[in-house]
């Protein structure tokens, strides 16, 4: 892939991972590494119930002040607001989340509030925070937002009917602790979803209009994992070395993202994730191909690299060519991990595409989309073909 | 003609006739509605003593208020975007993106981001409006 000879970029990517079998069990020494002294943990009750979070708190003991988890699949601003209040009073000096997007989205939002006050709806606009957070230390339970690593969150704000997209610098969490077994209990199909969530992050951030080298090597290594591990992933969820490699491509990807931006398929995400309810990473795995399919034209070379890292580039082939394999080559890739394929699936219909179209046009993910989109009509397009 | 000095009344003045000029802007920025205030942090070294707030008042392609104010101003407009001296100077000379330097942290922006993204052609028609008339920056050689 070529690069302007105007190329430039700042990489930030400030947060410490560690990772291996057992790595949870370190959370305490990690926190004291952090200056933290009282902990309240962020999670949901899935997670609980999944007995995903008693060696945590086992390992925190005293200094853990508190469990927070009335969190929805979608987090809302007042979930937000309500878990700020809940760490405030038991006088959390350090957050720590357990679980995925939703709740770590959450534990971000809460960090801002608990520094600075006042209620979620209060920081509108962008990079508004002019100072370190309180520290954040995430453990993902899946492996596909790569939010551990990233500036952004989304949280729903339903009086406004959207999702709400925070980008702050100062928020990025300061650890990730990638524990391969607290990803083995996941189900086969939100394995799926999850992990096409990041192979999406992956493949936006080679085609976001602001990417470049460092986040360019980051996307690729993680699309060749995500291509060789999440199959084994969803066939058998305890090999360990195949979630781990996950989580590793998972966390990549959020890092090549967090630098190079997203485009057109998250923009499309939310929205019918607004709209419809429809889960962010069944979204994005449903929508990709899909929208490669519009960019094409834009970006072959960024296609023809996925194209290489799937392994399926023959001698001969042109960008183009190699770009159009690599559509095709996904379309059956999420066929062969049983990711859901249409929006029906999720009782979505023509007035809730219609609105979330509409609605893509005001998500910022939209401008890094290397294809100019001015009008609803061209989502709509987009949309229909995965109705 | 004399250059015009950066961040002054004289170059709010000399920038708001440059978009009330341009052919493309009325039809361009029909939907937006709203002010948008520019804060520019000081930076004595380069010029510029104190912080600088600068308010612009757009409405439907039409052009309304735009001065030199003080900071409550400023803060009551529906946009509030904040940066440093160095970085407004890039994005005016074109050096910097304006939607990227958000992204990146080198500007700040208050207000509703979905709007702004909606109406991302009006932003970018006015920011290619101020590198069209001669500036002389606080910091440029006299």
């Amino acid at each position: 892939m070529a690069y302007e000879s105007d190329l430039s970029f700042n990489y930030l990517g400030p947060t410490k991972i560690v990772f291996g079998v057992d790595s949870s069990k370190d959370v305490e020494i990690e926190m004291s590494t952090l200056g933290g002294t009282k902990a309240v943990v962020v999670t949901d009750e899935g997670i609980i119930k999944a007995g995903l979070i008693d060696h945590i708190t086992k390992a925190l003991g005293g200094k853990c002040v508190g469990v927070f988890s009335d969190i929805p699949q979608d987090t809302g601003v007042e979930v937000v607001d309500a878990g700020a209040a809940f760490a405030r009073k038991n006088g959390a000096d350090i957050v720590i989340s357990v679980g995925g997007g939703s709740v770590i989205d959450t534990a971000k939002g809460m960090c801002m509030l608990i520094t600075e006050g006042g209620t979620l709806r209060d920081f509108n606009g962008i990079q508004l925070l002019t100072r370190p957070q309180i520290p954040h230390i995430v453990i993902p339970t899946t492996a596909g937002t790569g939010s551990e690593v990233t500036n952004a969150a989304v949280i729903l704000d339903k009086a406004m009917g959207q999702k709400r997209l925070i980008v702050e610098n100062f928020n990025i969490p300061r650890l990730g602790i990638l524990d391969p077994k607290m990803t083995a209990k996941l189900p086969k199909l939100l394995t799926a979803g999850t992990g096409m969530d990041a192979m999406t992050h992956a493949v936006e951030a080679l085609h976001a209009l602001p990417h470049e080298p460092i986040t360019d090597g980051l996307a690729l290594h993680a699309i060749r994992l995500l291509y060789r591990y999440l199959p084994t992933c969803v066939e058998n969820g305890n090999d360990l070395v195949a979630r781990g490699q996950v989580q590793i491509a998972a966390t990549m990807a959020g890092w090549a993202f967090s630098i190079a931006g997203i485009g057109i398929v998250h923009a499309m995400a939310h929205s019918i994730g607004a709209i419809a309810h429809v889960p962010h990473g069944y979204a994005n795995g449903m929508l990709l191909a899909e929208c490669m399919d519009f960019n094409l034209e834009s970006c072959p070379d960024a296609y023809a690299m996925v194209a290489e890292a799937f392994g399926i580039r023959e001698r001969g082939m042109d960008d183009l060519d190699a770009a159009s394999a690599a559509v095709r080559a996904l379309k059956e890739f999420t066929k062969k991990i049983g990711h859901p394929q249409r929006l029906s699936e999720f009782k979505v219909n023509e007035d809730d595409i219609a609105k979330a179209a509409e609605l893509s046009l005001g998500d910022g993910c939209i401008l890094n989309n290397p294809r100019m989109v001015f009008d609803s009509s061209e989502v709509l397009e987009i949309f229909r073909k995965v109705l | 003609m004399a250059k015009v000095k950066a961040l002054t009344q004289e170059w709010m003045d000399a920038y708001k006739a440059a978009i009330v000029a341009d052919p493309d802007y009325k039809q361009i920025a029909k939907d937006w509605e709203g002010s948008v205030a520019l804060v520019c942090n000081p930076d004595p070294d380069k010029g510029v003593p104190e912080t600088i707030y600068l308010f612009q008042d757009y409405w439907h392609g039409d052009v309304g208020e735009f001065v030199v104010c003080d900071k409550a101003k400023a803060e009551s407009a529906k946009f509030v975007m904040t940066g440093d001296y160095s970085r407004w100077k890039q994005v005016a000379l074109k050096e910097l993106d304006a939607t990227k330097a958000l992204l990146q942290g080198k500007l700040k922006m208050k207000g509703d981001l979905p709007y702004v993204v909606r109406n991302i052609k009006t932003v970018n028609k006015v920011i290619d409006i101020l590198g069209k008339f001669d500036t002389q920056w606080p910091d440029d050689p006299a």
